[in-house]
């Protein structure tokens, strides 16, 4: 853990200096271990890929007395895998709506439903949210279903889009301009004013995505 | 029975200190721009410190009273007038059913605020009232304020209050220069000691990409050995040095994280006077240690709260 000052009230802990499980599920565990303490004085805690942020209330901590208290309570020891959530995301994996599909599929030289597969057999971490209310960055995609990002990004790609930028993968939240190869479609809403932490994915879940029909995705509420 | 909204500008938003704990899911912080004039505003009407407000940053606004009240104003000096009767701001006043009240021209600075006694009726979202537009959440549905909207408030007759004024030594000046607090922080190592001294010996000016969500600045452009970094958490105030050299301040509607290096981090009591600036205005920086920018922090709100 490497502690570093971040503005007047707020401090960032880095745990490694690279994009890797071995650093994010840290994150997790850290990240989890602070929620549990329940220290009272913490603003606002945002975890990432390598760091978490953390913003304090400067009348009851001075930066080292705040630094200390985490160095001293953070726990890498407890396990994390036993209370971890699974969120599976069907998705309509479709030309129709995976404007990307068809050029990725040449660009590789695999099938549509051999780059279906490979999407859709994984379990992701989610790494960070960001970007976007509930855009959660997901790793990692399979090597062969890596893609850089579009040279030109679209001005406006639609809410529930499945994308994949190098080896993430994610689902757009809302309609929003992007760069991300786009693959499928999910009428899951990720951003819900109705959830109590107005997401159904967090940093530590597991993310599945679920291929359905053309059919299943209409019934569901899907649009083209 | 309410105030409601006879005319109004683009970006007229309630607004309250911000709304906090959903960073980790990526829902900015938001809140007021200028935490100084906000607060000296419930102070003057003997609110809980986190009521809301309405923030006003275009001219010609009028709203009518429909239940008597007292209002207070603060913020960017602008023309403000009762029943066509032009009043000072940075005051209380007792208003009744009936009464109009118009902010027409903002004459100097960029955010005008204006409160009820207790704050508008309105139901949270997450912890607050603050209005986000691009994620649809505060203010009344999500949506900033537009012609008809009705903004309810409980009835207050005590006079008590009225006509209380912040004195004048405590009135703000909104300038055509302003200095920034800056503690170094974040990436500021990826910084080599001639690019530091650059950032503050320099002078920048505040371009128009300026908006709740940061402020670009155009000037000499500050070199960091890095393209980007791993994204991280993103402080109010911090200052963000893309490819391009050129400094951005990010504010209340910030992205919760992003890849740009970091050079360092303006103190927040800083940034509600930059909230305040207009394009153009003239920007340079000074170094602070975090030990006296936190004194400044606790001085602020010690003699605010």
């Amino acid at each position: 853990m490497r502690f570093k000052i971040a503005s007047v009230d707020s401090l960032i802990i880095y745990f490694g200096d690279e994009i890797s499980a071995d650093v994010s599920s840290k994150v997790k565990q850290a990240y989890k271990s602070i929620q549990s303490l329940d220290i009272d004085g913490l603003i606002e805690i945002i975890p990432s890929y390598s760091s978490i942020f953390i913003t304090y209330d400067i009348f009851t901590y001075d930066y080292n007395s705040l630094k200390e208290k985490l160095q001293n309570s953070i726990d890498f020891t407890k396990d994390t895998v036993e209370d971890e959530k699974i969120i599976t995301i069907d998705v309509y994996y479709g030309v129709d709506v995976g404007f990307d599909l068809q050029y990725m599929s040449e660009k590789k030289s695999l099938s549509i439903e051999k780059i279906i597969k490979l999407h859709s057999q994984k379990y992701y971490d989610v790494y960070a949210i960001g970007f976007l209310p509930a855009f959660a960055y997901l790793a990692s995609v399979d090597e062969k279903i890596a893609m850089s990002r579009l040279s030109t990004p679209r001005k406006i790609i639609p809410k529930g889009s499945v994308a994949i930028a190098d080896t993430q993968t994610a689902v757009y939240p809302q309609d929003s301009p992007g760069g991300w190869n786009i693959i499928g479609r999910t009428v899951m809403e990720l951003f819900d004013k109705n959830l109590k932490i107005l997401s159904p994915l967090a940093i530590g879940y597991k993310v599945k995505f679920n291929a359905i029909s053309k059919e299943q995705y209409i019934k569901q509420g899907g649009k083209i | 029975m309410s105030l409601e909204v006879l005319n109004t500008q683009i970006f007229t938003l309630v607004q309250d200190k911000g709304r906090f704990s959903y960073g980790a899911i990526g829902v900015t912080s938001s809140g007021v721009m200028d935490e100084y004039a906000y607060l000296i505003l419930n102070k003057l009407l003997d609110n809980p410190k986190d009521t809301n407000v309405l923030e006003i940053s275009f001219s010609n606004n009028s709203f009518k009273v429909d239940k008597n009240t007292m209002i207070a104003i603060t913020g960017a000096y602008c023309e403000f007038s009762i029943n066509d009767i032009a009043l000072s701001t940075w005051q209380t006043y007792k208003v009744k059913v009936g009464d109009v009240l118009k902010i027409g021209k903002i004459t100097n600075g960029t955010k005008v605020y204006l409160g009820v006694k207790d704050g508008f009726d309105i139901k949270k979202e997450f912890g607050s009232n603050s209005t986000t537009l691009k994620e649809n959440l505060g203010g009344l549905d999500g949506d900033k304020l537009k012609k008809g909207d009705l903004l309810k408030y409980r009835e207050f007759l005590d006079e008590g209050i009225a006509n209380k004024r912040l004195q004048s030594r405590y009135l703000p000046k909104y300038d055509d220069k302003l200095t920034l607090r800056v503690i170094l922080s974040y990436q500021d190592d990826f910084f080599k000691q001639e690019e530091q001294d650059k950032f503050f010996s320099n002078t920048y000016t505040i371009t128009n990409e300026f908006n709740r969500m940061g402020c670009k600045l155009k000037g000499e452009a500050i070199k960091c050995d890095r393209d980007g970094i791993i994204s991280e958490g993103i402080a109010f105030g911090a200052i963000q040095i893309p490819q391009d050299g050129q400094p951005i301040i990010l504010l209340k509607e910030r992205q919760t994280i992003g890849g740009y290096p970091k050079i360092g981090s303006v103190l927040s009591i800083d940034c509600f006077k930059l909230s305040q600036c207009k394009v153009n205005t003239k920007i340079n920086f000074v170094e602070v240690s975090l030990e006296e920018g936190q004194e400044k922090i606790r001085e602020f709100y010690g003699s605010l709260l």
